[in-house]
């Protein structure tokens, strides 16, 4: 009992204190994934019979209705791409870069129940896909937390209202920077150490301020759902509601660390972007003719002349990949 | 003789281990995740209680490590309270056989009782009553979770 004892404190104190360590967790945590595995087996199980047995009807529903969101987003897709020109372009004058788009990785979760008190969720891709400590987990609607733990063949993700997690954003209307925190239980977040006179109102979106460098810019953290300023009290009571659906997304995606600067998301390797690549496409001539109609006479001849030059290189590192 | 006597079906006991740990992690509907007995804890002390020479301490504090890792806790916290869990067992195991199984069941409640203890003091302030939800649900859980090992120790016959 004595050696056990010594043997958990000995980890005890390694582990938290100490990152010699990792390596033996991450093997540890490798050595039960099977286990991890087989639990979600029979949730998959479901979902494939689920998906297997849908009537015709009820997929042809689907399709048109994505197809029709698919065109939506399409169109909406050729203005981003005409206004992310112009916003290059701009800050170009102002002399400083900014990354607008990331690449990113899709990586599905285990459907395994952890302590129900402890914000986290395992995904089924590790060391081995190059997922790291500190990655970035996006899903469809915006951030759901960054990479914790890795082992070789999964890793661990804890999310926003995970109460040891920060984020740092910043108010979408006004740019306002704060910090927001998870509570734990339930889905709820919490806006940290405004004060009373800051102008935050219900509603607002917060996105990722980009400070601390952990998280891209522009991400969609949350909304406010609730302002309000006790008495006696030195900063104000905020609540966010996150916007990410953390309780019911199966799908996340990884952002990977990007040195190059990419204008279009046309040549990213991942197959989610290269399926939008085929929709994209078409929308590129008519972002172009758009580009010179913006562009004041002035600089037209310069912006025409780099343009081509990093779509070029785009496509040489599109190829090495 | 005797050696294959001792190693025989030691084999049952790990997978009834690993069942608990897919147990512990099997999804949950929402309201029903605050209430999930804590099976591992349970098997061990079972096993524990029926052949203490085949689970020993250092058997529930390599468990208790391998929940460690599953669950994402600091190393070590889960191993400690297991290894403590299975010492206390061992310790009475000749009295607890005599007991009934009501009075099993209040051991059981004072053991998981301990090792959530443990957890909690390890994990900070954050308490909820609801967090003391899987002690009660061991304690209903452990006259069924007797005979369904009681029974598979006596068809495998393990020793």
């Amino acid at each position: 009992m004595m050696l056990a004892l010594l043997a958990s404190l000995a980890l005890f104190f390694l582990d938290s204190r100490l990152d010699y360590f990792k390596p033996v967790r991450s093997a540890l945590s490798t050595l039960v994934y099977p286990i991890q595995a087989t639990a979600s087996l029979p949730t998959n199980f479901a979902d494939w019979m689920g998906d297997f047995f849908q009537d015709r009807e009820q997929l042809q529903e689907q399709i048109t209705v994505m197809s029709a969101t698919n065109k939506l987003q399409s169109i909406r897709l050729q203005k981003m791409q005409a206004l992310e020109r112009e916003n290059m372009r701009l800050r170009e004058l102002l002399g400083s870069s900014f990354r607008l788009q990331e690449r990113v990785q899709v990586a599905e979760l285990l459907t395994v129940d952890l302590d129900p008190f402890s914000q986290q969720v395992i995904i089924d891709k590790g060391n081995n896909y190059g997922v790291y400590v500190g990655q970035p987990v996006l899903d469809a609607h915006g951030v759901m937390g960054q990479v914790t733990e890795t082992s070789h063949l999964s890793s661990r993700v804890v999310l926003l209202t995970d109460p040891s997690h920060s984020i740092p954003v910043q108010i979408n209307r006004n740019g306002l920077r704060a910090v927001v925190t998870g509570r734990g239980l339930g889905e709820e977040l919490q806006m940290d150490f405004l004060p009373h006179n800051a102008d935050v109102r219900k509603g607002d979106l917060l996105v990722t301020s980009g400070l601390g460098g952990r998280f891209p810019v522009g991400y969609p953290v949350g909304k406010v759902v609730s302002v309000d300023f006790p008495q006696g009290k030195a900063f104000a009571d905020i609540k966010v509601e996150p916007a990410a659906n953390l309780s019911t997304s199966r799908e996340v995606m990884l952002v990977l660390p990007g040195e190059k600067i990419h204008t279009e998301p046309l040549l990213a390797p991942t197959p989610a972007a290269s399926e939008a690549q085929a929709t994209a496409e078409p929308t590129v001539p008519a972002m172009s003719a758009e580009q010179e109609t913006v562009t004041p006479a002035a600089s037209s001849a310069e912006t025409t002349v780099t343009a081509p030059q990093t779509q070029t290189e785009e496509a040489a590192d599109g190829d090495k990949r | 003789m005797a050696t294959s006597a001792e190693s025989r079906n030691g084999f049952v006991i790990v997978i009834t281990v690993i069942i608990a740990m897919l147990l512990m992690l099997a999804p949950l509907p929402d309201f029903a995740r605050y209430f999930r007995p804590e099976w591992v804890v349970m098997t061990l002390i079972y096993w524990a209680m029926a052949l203490p020479h085949r689970v020993s301490i250092g058997v529930g504090w390599l468990t208790g490590l391998l929940m460690d890792a599953m669950m994402g806790t600091t190393l070590g916290i889960m191993a400690f309270s297991y290894a403590l869990a299975v010492y206390l067992i061992a310790r009475f195991h000749l009295q607890l056989r005599q007991y009934p199984l009501w009075q099993q069941a209040l051991t059981i409640f004072s053991v998981v009782l301990l090792v959530h203890l443990i957890a909690i003091i390890a994990a900070g302030p954050e308490i909820d009553w609801i967090i003391w939800m899987p002690v009660l649900t061991s304690t209903l859980m452990w006259p069924i979770m007797y005979a369904v090992l009681r029974k598979i120790r006596r068809t495998f016959q393990v020793s």
